[in-house]
């Protein structure tokens, strides 16, 4: 009996190790290139929108028979499982890069120029995309990514309350005082709010820059003598008085404890987000209609047109990817019309080829978003390492004025020192 | 010696295990701990000690050092306190018992990421479990658990208790099962009630069971992440940062790959130094009992 048990444990063992052996051979097998391409997001639901994509990388297959196409979707924690990767040298040969975090890469050399890839393409053209988009991944005169797509930050109003409320519709080149007003005049007690604020430094850090003030210097290696300058004070002073002043937002504490969307809820006249919000607010469970969703570009204050910021997604190359014809072929085929045509059909965010995002901007809602995009900003995740490091601070900061209250000028000011204190690491 | 291959053979796909995935990255994170390693960076400078002169005089790392120390001397403590009870309690001879320690037993069971999101449910303002049952019965209030400096530690403190009952119960109630009976009859002859049972049998019996639990609670307290990862992000202003989460942020947020290696070591040499200490001082105790 014991030997039996043995003898099976054994047998099971070196199954188990011949499994493992082929199973990592599979990946090689046959005579064709396989080109790895990652994205973030995990395992996709199956759903028209997913069987089409299949469909149009099927076709590619098709038209290029001696290349697999293998698509990684990494689950959680992109970043650092990228980051592992290249270091293990197991990195894909085509990686999605998010502007927001796309620094270290960039900055380190892991990434392959593509701009002399694309000056030897006839068909390619930079002039098709948005140039502020592109510039994301442009180092000086090398280009790390070409952009899939794109959201600026915008302001949305809910056109039906300012009706009610008898307040003219947001224009563009509005200012802060405007802002403030009309936020007063649409703020019914805790039933209706004129505007929702939400923490989250992505979402906020406009109403810095659309004040003169900025979060780091030029260079972006420190924030002493920028995050913590009297325009940043002035900017979070304004914002924490609409919340806790005027009251015409739900304190943090309120709006997190409601759990949900307020301005998709109906309770809420004003918020600030980007395009991907549309998908939920055209979802059933939302309670504003299509027709009376407004945009608008954020309230300017020192300078003559506001600014806003940009988050995108762009396609890169590894530097030593092994295959970088075939690479490069799938990314122009990636970023061609008749991909990025069905690509784009969900409206999560707008195209980065401007052919396809102005055919998409049909009716006034896109529009206004085509309107604002000259006004974005490259993030600045974007140009400098580290930078989720500060992003948190500024929650903390945030945080400490509007539920402990503190001072704005001393906040920014600890914000700052902390900042600095990490960036010296480096 | 045909017999013992064999046995090699069966450990060693735990061992390999072992070897490939605790054991070399442990000790190649010793080494990266001498240098300033970015990840990405070709130039990966050996700065000697200098990452551990960092972490010492870093006023952050004493935060999260003074945190994870927190969460642990309550914890573990209450937490202990709570199983044995309930094993006490599913101990009992009664009909349905098993039904008790399976519902017990299914939080520990659980996804950490799944639990977390339930509590954060639960510790919601105004219409959370708590806050929201609070305001039904008519005491208004927005109590903000997870969002408040003199709370939140304790709002994942009491989380814990009731994830980590389930083991710890097990070994309790294996630990009681384990009691000879024969003790008991012995007792009841001499008049002892049940109180002086308890005292005088089912504690210092309990005592090798208690041990185990005890360091092996503490080395998992001092360990945590999942649920500040989840819940509270180490804040409000730093005051859940326990160690485990500040080592992440200081690698993958800010990329201070060598600071944070450094930092796990010190860590290492705390959690080794709680152990022994513990174990030292509960060995102690337990002498006198280890002759029955």
């Amino acid at each position: 009996m014991k030997r039996l048990i043995s003898q099976i444990c054994t047998i099971a063992l070196v199954a188990g190790v011949l499994f493992i052996c082929l199973s990592c051979k599979r990946a090689e097998a046959g005579n064709k290139v396989v080109i790895r391409i990652s994205n973030w997001g995990g395992v996709q639901d199956d759903n028209e929108y997913e069987r089409t994509i299949k469909a149009l990388y099927d076709q590619f297959e098709k038209e290029n028979p001696d290349t697999d196409v293998v698509v990684e979707r990494v689950a959680g924690e992109y970043v650092p499982k990228m980051l592992l990767s290249f270091v293990a040298g197991a990195e894909p040969d085509i990686m999605t890069l998010d502007a927001s975090s796309a620094a270290v890469f960039m900055n380190n050399g892991v990434l392959k120029d593509l701009s002399p890839l694309m000056e030897a393409e006839k068909d390619f053209n930079l002039d098709d995309y948005f140039p502020n988009v592109v510039d994301i991944a442009r180092r000086g005169d090398k280009l790390f990514a070409v952009p899939i797509d794109f959201t600026p930050m915008v302001l949305y109003y809910n056109k039906k309350m300012f009706r009610d409320a008898g307040v003219p519709y947001p224009k563009p080149g509005w200012t802060w005082d405007e802002f403030r007003a009309t936020a007063k005049s649409l703020t019914r007690g805790e039933d209706q709010y004129g505007f929702v604020f939400a923490n989250w430094m992505p979402g906020w850090i406009m109403w810095l820059w659309n004040n003169g003030g900025d979060v780091l210097s030029p260079d972006g290696t420190r924030a002493s003598g920028y995050l913590d300058s009297p325009q940043n004070a002035e900017a979070v002073s304004f914002l924490r008085d609409i919340i806790n002043v005027d009251k015409s937002a739900p304190t943090l504490s309120q709006a997190e404890s409601m759990g949900v969307d307020l301005f998709a809820q109906g309770n809420a006249a004003m918020t600030i987000v980007g395009h991907w919000a549309i998908v939920g607010y055209k979802a059933p469970g939302s309670k504003i209609r299509v027709e009376d969703l407004g945009v608008v570009e954020l309230p300017r204050k020192v300078h003559d047109q506001s600014v806003t910021v940009i988050y995108e997604a762009g396609l890169a190359m590894s530097k030593n990817c092994k295959h970088p014809e075939e690479a490069w072929r799938l990314i122009k085929f990636l970023t061609s019309y008749r991909y990025q045509k069905a690509y784009n059909s969900t409206g999560i965010a707008i195209c980065a080829r401007k052919d396809i995002a102005e055919e998409h901007a049909q009716g006034e809602l896109e529009e206004s978003f085509l309107r604002i995009v000259p006004s974005g900003r490259v993030p600045w995740g974007a140009k400098v390492e580290g930078y989720d490091y500060v992003e948190t601070m500024g929650v903390q900061l945030m945080d400490s004025v509007l539920k402990q209250g503190r001072d704005p000028q001393q906040a920014l000011t600890m914000a700052a020192k902390k900042i600095d204190k990490d960036f010296a690491r480096k | 010696m045909k017999r013992s291959r064999i046995g090699y053979l069966f450990v060693a796909p735990a061992f390999v295990h072992l070897l490939v995935f605790a054991l070399i990255p442990i000790l190649y994170a010793l080494y990266l701990s001498f240098f300033k390693w970015h990840i990405l960076k070709e130039e990966k400078p050996f700065v000697g000690m200098q990452n551990y002169v960092d972490a010492v005089t870093d006023p952050p790392f004493w935060n999260a050092m003074w945190n994870s120390l927190r969460y642990t001397l309550v914890s573990v403590p209450v937490g202990l306190l709570v199983a044995l009870l309930v094993a006490i309690l599913v101990n009992q001879k009664m009909r349905g018992m098993t039904i008790f320690r399976t519902i017990y037993y299914i939080p520990s069971i659980c996804s950490g990421v799944a639990i977390a999101m339930m509590w954060i449910y639960i510790y919601l303002p105004t219409n959370g479990l708590i806050s929201g049952t609070l305001n039904a019965i008519g005491i208004k209030n927005e109590i903000n658990l997870l969002n408040n400096v003199a709370t939140a530690m304790w709002a994942l403190v009491f989380m814990s208790i009731w994830t980590g009952l389930g083991p710890r119960m097990v070994l309790f109630l294996a630990g009681l099962v384990g009691i000879p009976q024969s003790l008991y009859e012995a007792a009841q002859l001499d008049g002892a009630n049940k109180l002086r049972e308890f005292w005088s049998i089912t504690l210092p019996m309990l005592a090798p069971t208690t041990m185990f639990v005890v360091i092996t609670s503490t080395i998992s307290a001092m360990q945590i992440f999942t649920p500040v990862y989840m819940m509270t992000k180490g804040g409000p202003e730093g005051s859940t940062d326990v160690i485990g989460y500040h080592i992440y942020t200081d690698a993958w947020q800010k990329f201070h790959i060598g600071l944070a290696s450094s930092k796990s070591f010190l860590l290492l040499i705390a959690i080794l130094a709680v152990s022994v200490f513990q174990y030292r001082l509960m060995k102690r105790q337990m002498e006198g009992y280890s002759a029955g």
